[in-house]
């Protein structure tokens, strides 16, 4: 029941993060470079909600992504599932108090799932590969990234720890004591 | 108190930074014309009048020596340029019709033979790496998979998927796409392909005594079954020459702007 309402409310919000990415950031960019809110969400499912979670809902909004907009279905969802996990295994080894290693989280996971993504596309469509305009696409994708975390930082510690209470309620002695 | 008024501050100054680096990366080289104008506007006034009294200095010597022969010179320089300039008024008319011909002649003649419908684009893509639109038309209009999409200018691309009610359109641009296409004067064939992050396309495969101009404008060749024959691409905007002649090629300015296109036409063969 917990997990049906958890998926319902994050659904919802990929949707409204989807959007956004198709016309708010197609203006509101970079130097022509969008962010990469989905792997935001995702990790953060991944870093609140369990390891669990953020595998299923990140292997469902990769699937989404990849039956709209993609041409080889499945890449998309394999990416976000890694960092659905990436989420759970950073829950278990690093404070989530700080802002920095938050910010520090979501760099890395843009890294990997950028870089995954790029690659399988690259091996599926036979891209010519461009190292040179990716570094740059991705350095400026991960700024990018930061920032926002940076601001949207003070609503996802409230959410998330309203996330974690569902969860982790009864657990709660035994991890800080 | 402290740490959460220093949060929100944090947040604000991340904010704004991010507002002024996305300003400042969109900004059109053409506004900062205006700066350019304020900075000349105080300079030349001064230069001007220096100048001025530069050459007045540097003049005196040769100023009344020969004033009538200039007088005269400077009348029959007068009456040539009168009648020049009429020339070159009417030749401009001459061209101008000229070209409205031409345009005509070709546009009858490049699109006639097509059926094509109407789309319009609902969605571009949300990742960086790729350029796929999806259109509003779909099976229901009869829209199929592989077929041509062009707007008003040129190419735009082709139909990769398709469902009742929309279609997603690989553009040209993309790095995963490639067209054979050739060049308008010489008829040397090439090969378009995508750059990622760039609007431009870059052509390669160009055979090596083929006399490359930049200017010209390139159509598809109709070669590789996806793309039929004489659809304008765009025009040759930079020949990229290396040390070794097989390694050279073109870039290649689409004549579709792809960030403000929004109509665009299905050709059904």
């Amino acid at each position: 029941m917990k997990n049906i309402l958890v998926g319902i409310v994050s659904f919802i919000v990929f949707l409204i993060i989807y959007f956004l990415q198709i016309n708010f950031f197609s203006w509101f960019n970079i130097s022509g470079v969008k962010p990469n809110l989905f792997v935001i969400l995702v990790l953060f499912l991944g870093l609140y909600a369990g390891q669990r979670n953020g595998l299923v809902l990140g292997i469902i909004f990769g699937l989404f992504l990849d039956m709209t907009m993609g041409r080889n279905i499945g890449i998309s969802a394999i990416m976000l599932s890694i960092i659905g996990i990436l989420g759970g295994y950073f829950d278990k080894n690093f404070s989530k108090d700080s802002r920095i290693t938050i910010m520090l989280m979501a760099v890395g996971s843009t890294l990997v799932f950028e870089l995954g993504s790029y690659l399988l596309n690259a091996m599926l469509l036979s891209y010519r590969i461009d190292i040179l305009n990716f570094i740059r696409i991705v350095i400026i994708e991960m700024f990018f990234n930061m920032m926002l975390i940076i601001i949207l930082y003070p609503l996802l510690k409230k959410v998330g720890y309203m996330l974690e209470n569902m969860y982790k309620s009864t657990q709660v002695l035994t991890r800080y004591f | 108190m402290y740490k959460k008024k220093k949060g929100i501050l944090g947040v604000v100054i991340t904010t704004i930074i991010l507002i002024i680096l996305v300003f400042l990366t969109n900004v059109n080289t053409e506004k900062l014309s205006y700066i350019e104008n304020v900075c000349n506007s105080l300079i030349m006034p001064i230069q001007n009048g220096i100048t001025y009294i530069k050459n007045k200095i540097n003049g005196n010597n040769s100023f009344f020596e020969n004033i009538s022969e200039i007088q005269e010179k400077n009348k029959v320089l007068q009456e040539e340029n009168t009648k020049l300039e009429q020339s070159l008024r009417e030749l401009e008319i001459i061209k101008a019709e000229n070209t409205t011909l031409k345009e005509y002649l070709s546009l009858t003649e490049k699109y006639e033979e097509f059926k094509s419908i109407p789309a319009y684009i609902i969605s571009k893509d949300v990742s960086n790496y790729s350029s796929v639109f999806v259109l509003n038309v779909g099976t229901d209009d009869g829209v199929e998979n592989g077929m041509t999409v062009i707007a008003d200018k040129g190419l735009v691309g082709h139909v990769i998927s398709v469902t009742k009610s929309t279609a997603k359109v690989q553009t040209i641009i993309d790095s995963a796409s490639n067209v054979s296409a050739k060049i308008n004067t010489s008829n040397e064939s090439i090969s378009c392909k995508g750059v990622l992050s760039s609007k431009t396309l870059k052509a390669t495969y160009i055979p090596n005594d083929a006399e490359l101009i930049s200017g010209d404008t390139v159509q598809t060749s109709g070669m590789g079954g996806i793309y039929p024959k004489g659809i304008h691409i765009g025009t040759v905007r930079k020949i990229v020459s290396t040390n070794n002649i097989l390694d050279r090629y073109l870039e290649i300015e689409p004549a579709v702007n792809f960030e403000t296109v929004e109509t665009v036409l299905v050709i059904t063969h």
